[in-house]
């Protein structure tokens, strides 16, 4: 019983390692900064929560704290390229060529503008 | 095998501090700064000094990062 | 003789230096006197299941002390220099509007990220980890919050109380031991703080207070240092 439960933690963790490395395959093939940034953080998080899956299995005695970890990393991952992504649009990094829409842009005007505030 | 993941982050990290010293941009050279104390708490790890580690990871790549971009921003600014 | 050949030629002359001390070295496979000294008596003489932090806090219980005497230098002397540039600052500043996202998630993460740092501080006798750690966490929360609303300000008295009081806290713990127990200067044998069950949280004397206070301190003045950077932006 404890060899399946160990080969499905390995199998899990091949998994995140081969997610990871789409991920980087990803970052080298993408044409512009915010596909590479969505890769990045999409493949990535994918990656290291089934790798953190798999060590459960393998040690369920760290559930709890691979619990933890796995509820940061979901938690942080996004919301940190969410702000790099937003960041790098308003410092006007460029765009792919191919983009088509850009809801952003279309969003409000004034929401590009930078406020100015007095405190 | 240890001894490889050693090599290759050691090898990641003088290319980080490469970056660092040799980049245009100076955004560029506190990321790859930050990128080089991480690398470099990974390897405390590998030594058994988790101690270490936690402290190069908050303080190296957190803190300082910030503080030198809290210091590139107010040079810009009287910069002009 | 170009810039260029002088580094190789230096280079050379290091690697030169430098070969024979990597050709003598084997890395050492027992302890030397002081390290195995340690792991004999440590547990028995403070109660602490972390070594590290047996080392850190009683036994070189002074340096430590040195240590945040240090940080506490540096994070006044910051604020001392950057309180110049305030006078002629115009307090407008340009901010960006900031996303709901990232305020919504800076207030389920800080609380997180504080537990997170006070956990480490106060299993710093428990778990690698300790008080520079737990308060290095803090801090970083602080950035996350200084992050999402650049209008955040820290206040600096209880900031101020904060780090004085456990500073005060500190130095009184090690003195106790040295008055009470007829110890030495943060013995870690004071009255009143027993060893208990070594690896359970409420054990090692005083390391567990120490730490705490000590996470506090460093956190304080962390937080003081990144807040006195931020006041200190401003755009003509």
């Amino acid at each position: 019983m404890e060899g399946i439960l160990e080969i499905t933690g390995g199998v899990f963790m091949v998994l995140g390692a081969v997610s990871l490395l789409v991920a980087s395959i990803g970052l080298y093939r993408m044409p512009d900064f915010y596909n590479r940034i969505q890769i990045g953080t999409k493949a990535s998080t994918f990656g290291a929560s089934l790798s953190i899956v798999g060590v459960a299995l393998i040690f369920p005695g760290w559930i709890p704290k691979l619990l933890a970890m796995l509820l940061f990393i979901l938690f942080t991952n996004p919301i940190s390229s969410h702000i790099v992504g937003r960041t790098a649009y308003f410092t006007n990094v460029p765009l792919s060529k191919r983009t088509k829409v850009d809801r952003l842009k279309e969003m409000s005007p004034g929401h590009l503008k930078k406020v100015k505030t007095k405190d | 095998m240890l001894i490889v993941l050693a090599s290759v982050l050691g090898i990641a990290s003088m290319v980080g501090a490469y970056f660092a010293i040799h980049s245009k941009s100076l955004t560029v050279a506190i990321i790859a700064t930050g990128v080089v104390s991480l690398i470099s708490s990974i390897l405390f790890l590998l030594l058994a000094a988790p101690d270490v580690a936690m402290t190069e990871a908050s303080i190296g790549s957190a803190l300082t990062s910030a503080i030198f971009f809290l210091t590139l921003n107010k040079i810009r600014q009287t910069n002009g | 003789m170009g810039k260029k050949t002088m580094i190789a030629l230096i280079t050379l002359a290091l690697a030169f230096v430098i070969y024979p001390l990597y050709q003598s070295y084997n890395g050492s496979e027992t302890l030397k006197d002081v390290g195995q000294y340690y792991i004999d008596n440590g547990v028995e003489e403070t109660g602490a299941q972390n070594l590290v932090t047996s080392v850190v806090v009683t036994y070189r219980g002074l340096d430590t002390l040195g240590e945040v005497t240090i940080l506490f230098l540096a994070a006044s002397v910051i604020s001392f220099f950057l309180s110049f540039s305030k006078n002629d600052r115009i307090k407008s500043r340009s901010i960006r509007s900031v996303t709901e996202i990232l305020t919504t998630s800076t207030q389920v993460l800080v609380p997180m990220i504080f537990m997170f740092g006070v956990y480490i501080f106060v299993n710093g006798h428990l778990t690698p980890g300790g008080g520079f750690q737990g308060g290095a966490v803090i801090a970083s929360g602080i950035i996350l919050m200084f992050l999402s609303n650049p209008r955040f300000k820290l206040s600096h008295k209880v900031i101020q109380f904060v780090e004085s009081t456990s500073g005060i806290v500190f130095v009184l713990i090690g003195a106790a031991g040295a008055l009470m127990m007829d110890g030495d200067f943060l013995s870690n044998k004071i009255p009143g703080f027993g060893f208990g069950e070594v690896g359970s949280i409420i054990s090692a004397g005083a390391i567990p207070v120490i730490y705490t206070f000590l996470g506090l301190k460093v956190g304080a003045e962390l937080s003081n240092v990144l807040g006195v950077f931020v006041e200190s932006q401003s755009e003509k």
